[in-house]
């Protein structure tokens, strides 16, 4: 039982694949995950497409998310921010006694503090979206126009000797275009 | 941070004291009224001097009757008696009851805490006040009271109601309010203030007397009685008790049936401080 | 195991075909983007004008006073408080949509979300006017915000209008967050193709958008958690406005289960503002094959099952007041039944309860006319419900000295109609400068449509290859 091939090659440079059928382009990714391509594990490979895959995780492995910890953090941090900063300036007003009301009412300061809970939830997710799918970054120039029609792309770094294999499996699975770009 | 918890603390201490004082947080005078409603010959003379003293506008016949005027005491007219006078319904004989209606002062006021800007709340003298600067004119705290007796100023009365020279007549001690400003009777703050500045100035604590509204000053039968609760020796308090009415409680517990005093809508819980004493209804 | 997904595909192929290019549908909706037509520029000039009736009502009435909107001592809310409450229950229309039924994956919803998404958006600007006019003193309006003053004055936590202020901003934010980031891989696709200012307005708001998979996964994440916040937030956003009323101790107004009748009225009102938009998008745009006869089918239907949950709040309102002694809340209710007001409490019966029976009519639900007049009319009908709410009760109230018969005045019809104006506005320019409809999930629903999935990764590779699975070879050496 043979193992995947151990040498690790300097990576030179960066290869798009693009396939108009998608199950064509999910086969590539299983025989990449299945080592049929020396020196490519299915962690390389980066899938651009149109349209959102969830099942294409299973062929391309876990890969981790962590918004829900930013929503959890965004929204604890709101209540208690919320809650804290009401009651303050209830405390420290002037003019408090309103309608035989204590001056700290609770079922006012929760009320606003979930407010406060999602809009905070949602503006600390918003953060971790940007951040965590490195959107605002420079781009690199291997994209095509036809990623936002209909065809899906795949991306993988290779070195000099990879490529051709690569670009074999790609052939056989009907690739459209091949484009590659130097890695700087 | 510790004054959040300072003040906590301290809230908690002035509600238990006002719990004792009959209203809900440290009161220094508890201010209120009472109006003998057999006495009240519907004369209003006391919307008048109310006009006169607080600096309130005329309106003119047509915004008084599509309801937008400022007169902070009205007269209520009640023709709730036909046996009594005239039966013909044009006739100014009908026997009709007065009730002077103003701000009641309202020590659970609902008034207040809908207020988004915090422009009406309660004062140590156990006063409703409403600060004409805070006030953004949300109208919500009128649409809160249940007596409807809180005005808003819909137009700037000011330049018709005193064209030069008759604003040199004005009360210098208040306030002319602008447009899209809530008002309402103060329990004629500014003579409760000059009489503490007074009392002060002589060295000595304010007595049963000192202060006199307008209305109580100008009412020709003496119906409308003012002073302070917390003083056990004033004129109100010995009314209130004798009628047995409390504070704090919204069902009167009173041994003698024929007492004549009661406070309109407490059984809404809002505390109002105005006693009103039943007209004698002839049996 | 094949039958079984073969069932499954022909059950979903009726809400959309499933044969639609992806070219196509790029196409159609970029196009829908350009080009306007005349009758677009006569729209525009009408929403323009008619939001300079409301600029001049607004100027009239402020420096005239608040008294020429014919409000008094013992009315003092009336249109403006009504509107206000209408526009932000029309804006739970996207978040149904957008929100509710993507946590339920109720795929129909795809095409028709987008433009739903960005109505919720500018119903909250819109209504945002209206705290902001009905102010006696408008321009010390921010005194509402919570801000470090140097006198140390705060706003009054305890008031429900400061709880409006809080919930309308975090559901503006909020709502505008989630409509921005659905579509940043639409507007990747608008990027791509376009040129000129579009081009450069686009690249900057797609933030360098890639389609990478881990791009996806986050927006997959980011989408769901956003919509897990909204949807709390909008139940409490309409719950937080009832309050302006269930708060106040006025008959009429203390009612307990108004936070449940404002939200349901709101899920009403926004879905007849759904049909109202879909048959005018559907037809000006010619987005037949998008926004499809099944699915205003299933809009339809939502509408109904809501309108019969406000019938049922609204009468359970009716039996409290009957059950107790209450006398001046029974009052009230008997003045809205037979008093001056009655032919609106009327009207708002017939069109909030009666006329939803139309929809379960299938050459009703078929018609794009009739559709189009009956959700205008259900949302008269909730018009007239949210004025009913605000004017009998202070037409009355405890006071006999206080009962009183207003009719607004010229100036809040002019602000009402202003404001149709304004949303009109906002709404014609959103269609010509961002996709109204979302391109890639239509892609979505007509890829899943077409392919089946599959139960797990070994059963496609087999199916596929015939070569078992890492897992079943991973056994196989592992026994070896």
């Amino acid at each position: 039982m043979s193992g995947p091939a151990k040498t690790i090659q300097p990576k030179t440079k960066r290869v798009l694949g693009l396939f108009g059928d998608f199950d064509q382009a999910f086969e590539v990714i299983a025989d990449i995950r299945h080592y049929k391509v020396p020196g490519i594990t299915v962690e390389d490979v980066t899938l651009k497409s149109p349209i959102e895959h969830p099942e294409i995780e299973e062929v391309l492995g876990e890969r981790t998310c962590h918004i829900p910890k930013w929503s959890f953090a965004g929204g604890a941090f709101g209540f208690c921010f919320g809650f804290f900063f009401l009651a303050s300036a209830q405390a420290n007003f002037l003019a408090q006694p309103q309608g035989g009301k204590p001056i700290i009412t609770i079922p006012s300061n929760i009320v606003l503090a979930y407010e406060m809970l999602i809009l905070f939830g949602v503006l600390v997710t918003l953060t971790g979206f940007i951040l965590g799918a490195r959107l605002m970054r420079k781009p690199s120039g291997l994209y095509d126009t036809a990623i936002s029609i209909d065809q899906i792309g795949i991306v993988i770094e290779v070195g000099d000797d990879e490529f051709q294999p690569l670009k074999d499996v790609f052939t056989k699975h009907n690739v459209i275009e091949v484009h590659e770009e130097a890695l700087t | 941070m510790p004054s959040l918890l300072g003040n906590v603390f301290k809230g908690w201490s002035d509600y238990s004291k006002g719990i004792e004082q009959g209203g809900n947080q440290k009161y220094e005078h508890m201010f209120s009224m009472s109006i003998d409603l057999d006495k009240c010959t519907g004369c209003n003379a006391c919307s008048t001097a109310c006009y006169a003293e607080n600096n309130l506008a005329w309106v003119g016949e047509y915004k008084f009757a599509s309801r937008q005027s400022m007169h902070w005491m009205r007269i209520e007219r009640y023709f709730d008696e036909p046996d009594v006078g005239s039966s013909d319904p044009e006739s100014l004989d009908r026997g009709a009851s007065f009730l002077p209606m103003m701000c009641q002062q309202c020590n659970a006021a609902p008034c207040e805490p809908v207020c988004p800007v915090a422009a009406t709340y309660h004062t140590v003298d156990a006063l409703n006040a409403q600060v004409y600067n805070r006030c953004i004119g949300s109208r919500y705290c009128a649409n809160n009271c249940p007596f409807r007796v809180r005005y808003f100023n819909f137009y700037d009365n000011a330049p018709t109601a005193w064209p030069a020279p008759m604003d040199q007549g004005l009360n210098p001690d208040l306030s002319v309010r602008s447009k899209g400003v809530m008002e309402k009777c103060t329990f004629c703050i500014q003579r409760i203030r000059g009489a503490n500045e007074t009392a002060k100035r002589e060295g000595r604590e304010l007595k049963d007397g000192d202060i006199v509204t307008a209305c109580q000053q100008t009412c020709p039968t003496s119906a409308i009685v003012f002073g302070d609760l917390l003083d056990k020796t004033s004129e109100i308090s010995k009314i209130w008790k004798r009628q047995q009415v409390k504070l704090g409680t919204y069902k009167q517990e009173k041994e003698n049936k024929d007492l004549r005093g009661y406070r309109i809508f407490e059984e809404l819980n809002i505390e109002p401080k105005v006693l009103y004493l039943e007209r004698v209804r002839e049996v | 195991m094949s039958e079984n997904h073969q069932h499954l595909t022909n059950e979903q192929v009726k809400d959309i075909d499933e044969n639609i290019a992806w070219a196509k549908i790029n196409n159609d909706v970029l196009n829908s983007m350009k080009n306007p037509r005349k009758g677009y520029w006569v729209a525009l000039v009408l929403s323009a004008l008619l939001f300079g009736v409301m600029i001049y009502a607004e100027v009239y009435q402020y420096r005239n006073g608040m008294g020429e909107t014919l409000l008094n001592t013992s009315h003092m809310w009336d249109l403006y408080i009504s509107s206000f409450v209408f526009w932000i229950g029309m804006s739970h229309s996207g978040t149904l949509l957008s929100a509710i039924l993507h946590l339920v994956h109720a795929d129909w919803r795809k095409p028709i979300y987008r433009f739903a998404e960005a109505m919720t958006t500018f119903s909250l600007l819109t209504a945002g006017l209206f705290p902001v006019i009905h102010l006696g003193r408008v321009w010390n309006f921010y005194w509402v915000m919570p801000y470090m003053s140097d006198r140390g004055i705060w706003p009054n936590f305890r008031s429900p209008l400061i709880w409006d202020a809080f919930a309308i901003t975090s559901y503006l934010t909020s709502s505008v967050l989630f409509l921005y980031i659905g579509m940043i891989p639409d507007l990747a696709i608008c990027r791509d193709n376009t040129t000129g200012w579009r081009k450069t307005l686009y690249t900057f708001l797609s933030l360098g958008w890639r389609g990478d998979d881990r791009q996806w996964r986050h927006f997959r994440f980011t989408y769901l958690m956003i919509a897990c916040f909204l949807i709390p937030l909008a139940v409490s956003v309409h719950s937080i406005v009832s309050m302006d009323f269930a708060m106040a101790i006025m008959p009429g107004w203390h009612v307990t289960t108004f936070p449940p009748y404002f939200v349901a009225g709101a899920l009403y009102s926004g879905c007849a503002a759904i049909i109202t938009l879909f048959v005018l998008l559907r037809y000006f745009f010619k987005f037949e094959e998008y926004m499809t006869m099944p699915i205003l089918d299933k809009v339809c239907k939502l509408t109904f099952v809501i309108a019969m949950v406000w019938t049922y709040l609204n009468l359970i309102e009716f039996s409290a007041v009957w059950y107790g002694h209450d006398i001046p809340s029974k009052e009230v209710l008997i003045a809205k039944a037979t008093g001056p007001y009655s032919i609106f409490f009327w009207g708002m019966m017939f069109f909030g309860s009666v006329l939803p029976f139309s929809l379960l009519s299938k050459a009703v639900r078929r018609n794009m006319k009739i559709m189009f007049f009956i959700s205008i009319f259900l949302n008269v009908g909730m018009f007239l419900e949210r004025w009913m709410i605000v004017t009998p009760t202070l037409s009355m109230g405890y006071h006999p000295q206080g009962f009183n018969v207003m009719w607004p005045g010229w100036v809040e019809w002019a602000m009402v109609g202003g404001s149709f104006g304004w949303f009109g506005l906002l709404f014609l320019v959103f269609v010509k400068v961002f996709p109204c409809v979302s391109m890639y999930e239509v892609k979505e629903m007509v890829y899943h449509r077409k392919r089946t999935t599959y139960a797990d990764v070994d059963e496609m590779m087999e199916l596929h290859s015939g070569v078992p699975g890492p897992e079943a070879q991973t056994q196989q050496s592992g026994g070896a």
